[in-house]
């Protein structure tokens, strides 16, 4: 290869990106107004479902990052930008978490002084589970995810203009402290938006459950945005379908990593037949929630397991992107299904109403934004990385 | 060597040796006749095997009561040794299969060895239940097939499913192994000059002749076996700690148990073949082909892996205290401050915190300093067991039958003998098969591959 294949000329994404970003963040933005306004429960808990899933896609996206450095991976060393464009929504969680903390007396049962002084098992969870710790608790990891993203950014981007290998190396200490700090934290999140909106549940595998949904959304943004990107010749020439391959190996193995922890979850309660832990499940088959968990199998598992099972399938542009698309909304049907059968009125059964379509406008602008912003301001490939070189060569 | 050069990738193979140094490096213990030190070897195994023996036969003759088991602690020794060695088994199919689908070059030097030490420790785990039943010679029955005596086994029950995960682990392991070793045998069966040998490696090569068409049908059949193997890692342990969590024992119903137990498979399976890896690369002048890097590799996956399990440790802990469930919180404060508190902070000192000397390089290169983490390691992992299955049921609901387990002599011998029985089989296998693929080391070595060196001469 000579160097005339390496020099990388920046091209803007086109204009009409942020215009439809800011579209869809500004309807989001007037619609979400209205609907705490219509019905306040109802968004509130919506609202929660897309912050968890803005978890997901940030947090996810600088956990591969790390994974990256952290495995010594050389393939994803050209797309890794794509990654961190967006692991920069991380900073805008402290932002988003606000509307949130006016709102936990709608979404958790917990914080209802008059529940716990009845309820001696609420009582007992009261050191962990009160107001003041549980803000506290929220900041904190916000605050170690942006630290840990402002980081790693830094050496990565100033790697672009010195080239030097110190910055790789000081990205992967940084990567194998992110790793725990990351799987403790997720943990935390998972158990804090998550499992105590039904605050008499609990489950050990929890937090690993929402992690293997994290990553399948933060692969499958990742993906998304790479295909399009190749598919209109932003990326370098040598990304090729054997980069996508990975990519859709991946997803493919994070698939059968969710189903794995979701069933063994479920295998375990069901099998013990223990009533301070089925109940939660059961809630779960109450009424039409029945048709969501069956739906949350099909399309969660059984659609995206088939759809990547043969190796071909895994490098197709076309099928990776469709199925990207596919498993974002199935991680936010999977959120939703987590939750939203815990909210008041929502126990025998879903009910519709249109305030369930609005947060997910507004966290899409919102991303499209923030990545496109990244995109304008930073390079779309790693210039610097010492690893670029044999990233573009990769072949499989 | 401070700083590392991140634009070149790191050969799997050092030393530059050439393609036929490396298959004689490998055959030389296969063409040699075996030295005193073998015999040597092989006699203190065999000896230890012997005692298992014995105490197995003193056993069968007067019948389990010579075992510590009792109520309350009705599975002792041999349920810990069971989950303890298909625990060991578990890094070979994890280098063979997982690495392999990862493209993971530098596990060629080591996925021969590590699945020979899975098919090992899957015979010396498969003993354990048998044994445990006290009546192994009805072990027959546990196959579900249509009987005279209308004998069925029970389907709901995790124990059976044992019975499926591992045989089918271990036949899939087996035909795995035999896959990659099939270029092996021809290329000994080219080289050796004695008749008999010849013989058996022309049998054992299936008339393999290196042909292109042999290799691409060769690459397909192990690309599916690996993915095959792949959920079998997951599912074996994963059913192993099923026997556990599906009960309604607290300290064993946990749903974080599944991946718990996988990680904890990885994490003493890496143990166990980074010990016997360090002699071995010695011993057999292995030290280009399974190089320092390859067990620093190792090291980092022990580690990672330690964390996992005491990720879970502490989650346990975390939930028993959240769930608000008295007898919950009851087992895991026993177990931390109980009687058998000595054998918790032995699990949580050999596979937390001693595993944590890893994050220094130099710890993770240097290989007397390793080889005692790593043993530290297997002592943990198998105190991890009896804490699980002692801990939990020496003080269940009722206080009235609450009690101690004590093993008795042969329970420690029958555990020495199944060690006793791993190294006897290890030491035969370096004297009687290729310790290294020999044709998956020399695709990876210099010059075999494409490489940027090789591709400036084109531009």
């Amino acid at each position: 290869m000579n160097d005339e294949e390496m020099t990388y000329q920046k091209k803007e994404l086109p204009a009409s990106v942020s215009k439809i970003g800011l579209g869809l963040l500004i309807l989001g933005i007037i619609l979400g107004v209205i609907a705490f306004f219509a019905d306040q429960t109802r968004a509130s808990f919506n609202y929660l479902i897309a912050y968890a899933f803005m978890i997901s896609i940030g947090v996810g996206s600088l956990f591969l990052v790390a994974l990256e450095y952290a495995a010594g991976a050389v393939w994803s060393v050209p797309i890794r930008r794509v990654v961190e464009f967006f692991a920069a929504t991380i900073p805008f969680l402290a932002i988003l978490v606000i509307p949130l903390l006016f709102n936990l007396h709608d979404l958790f049962h917990w914080t209802h002084a008059e529940a716990v002084a009845d309820d001696e098992i609420l009582q007992g969870k009261a050191p962990y589970l009160n107001v003041q710790f549980f803000i506290v608790r929220a900041f904190v990891l916000i605050a170690l995810w942006t630290l840990f993203y402002l980081f790693f950014i830094r050496n990565s981007k100033k790697q672009d203009e010195t080239k030097d290998q110190k910055l790789t190396k000081r990205n992967i200490r940084l990567s194998v402290i992110f790793i725990p700090v990351f799987a403790i934290t997720i943990s935390i999140s998972a158990m804090d938006w998550l499992m105590s909106a039904e605050p008499h549940w609990f489950s050990t595998i929890f937090g690993v459950y929402f992690f293997s949904g994290t990553v399948i959304a933060a692969l499958a943004a990742a993906t998304l945005a790479t295909v399009i990107l190749k598919e209109n010749n932003y990326l370098h020439p040598k990304i090729t379908n054997d980069h996508l391959f990975s990519l859709g190996a991946l997803l493919f193995a994070f698939i059968n990593f969710w189903a794995y922890i979701a069933f063994s979850q479920f295998l375990l309660i069901w099998y013990a037949d223990l009533p301070e832990e089925t109940f939660w499940f059961l809630q779960k088959w109450e009424g039409s929630w029945a048709v969501f968990s069956i739906i949350l199998i099909v399309i969660h598992f059984i659609v995206p397991y088939a759809m990547l099972v043969s190796n071909p399938a895994k490098s197709d542009p076309k099928r990776i992107k469709f199925i990207s698309v596919w498993l974002l909304f199935a991680h936010l049907f999977d959120l939703y299904w987590l939750v939203m059968p815990e909210a008041p009125g929502m126990e025998s059964g879903y009910t519709f109403s249109w305030i369930d379509f609005v947060f997910p406008i507004l966290i899409v602008g919102l991303t499209i934004l923030v990545f496109n912003y990244k995109a304008k301001k930073d390079n779309l490939l790693p210039i610097g990385d010492p690893k670029l070189k044999r990233g573009l060569d990769f072949h499989l | 060597m401070s700083t590392v050069d991140y634009s070149v990738e790191v050969p799997a193979v050092q030393g530059r040796l050439s393609l036929s140094e490396i298959e004689e490096l490998v055959a030389k213990p296969l063409d040699s006749k075996p030295d005193k030190k073998f015999y040597i070897a092989l006699g203190i195994s065999t000896s230890v095997l012997g005692i298992g023996a014995i105490c197995l036969l003193i056993t069968f003759l007067n019948g389990v009561g010579m075992w510590g088991n009792n109520q309350p602690v009705s599975w002792g020794f041999p349920i810990v040794n069971f989950v303890f060695w298909v625990g060991i088994g578990h890094a070979g199919t994890l280098i063979s299969a997982i690495l392999f689908l990862l493209r993971q070059k530098w596990r060629t030097g080591i996925a021969r060895f590590a699945e020979a030490m899975t098919i090992f420790a899957v015979m010396c785990a498969g003993i354990f239940p048998v044994i445990h039943t006290g009546r192994p010679w009805l072990a027959g029955y546990l196959m579900p097939y249509p009987n005279q005596h209308s004998l069925w086994v029970n389907f709901t029950s995790p124990l059976v499913w044992d019975v499926f995960a591992v045989s089918v682990y271990f036949t899939v392991s087996l035909v795995f192994w035999y896959t990659g070793l099939i270029p092996d045998f021809a290329t000994l069966r080219d080289r050796t000059t004695s008749k008999i040998k010849k013989t058996i490696y022309s049998i054992f090569s299936l008339g393999w002749r290196h042909s292109t068409r042999h290799w691409q049908h060769y690459e397909k059949a192990y690309v599916i076996l690996a993915g095959f193997a792949t959920p079998l890692v997951l599912s074996v342990h994963t059913i192993v700690s099923f026997d556990f969590a599906v009960s309604i024992m607290p300290g064993w119903h946990t749903t974080i148990f599944p991946p718990y137990f996988v990680a904890g498979a990885i994490f003493s399976g890496f143990a166990m073949v980074v010990t016997v890896l360090i002699f071995v690369r010695k011993i057999f002048d292995l030290q280009n082909i399974i190089t320092i890097d390859h067990l620093e590799k190792m090291n980092k996956v022990i580690l990672a892996t330690g964390m996992m399990v005491g990720y879970a440790y502490g989650m346990e802990f975390f939930i028993a205290w959240y769930s608000g469930v008295q007898f919950e919180q009851f087992v895991f404060i026993n177990r931390a401050f109980g009687p058998y508190a000595w054998a918790y902070w032995i699990m949580v000192s050999c596979n937390v915190f001693i595993p944590q000397l890893f994050w220094f390089k130099k710890i993770r290169r240097s290989v007397p300093v390793m080889l005692i983490i790593v043993i530290f390691v297997n002592v943990g992992m198998w105190f991890e067991r009896f804490v699980i299955v002692v801990t939990s049921l020496h003080r269940d609901y009722l206080p009235s039958s609450w009690g101690m387990y004590a093993p008795t002599l042969y329970d420690a011998g029958i555990l020495l003998g199944s060690f006793g029985l791993f190294f006897t089989l290890v030491i035969l296998f370096t004297k009687a098969l290729p310790v290294v693929s020999i044709s998956e080391v020399k695709a990876v070595a210099d010059g075999a591959q494409p490489s940027h060196h090789g591709g400036e001469k084109h531009g």
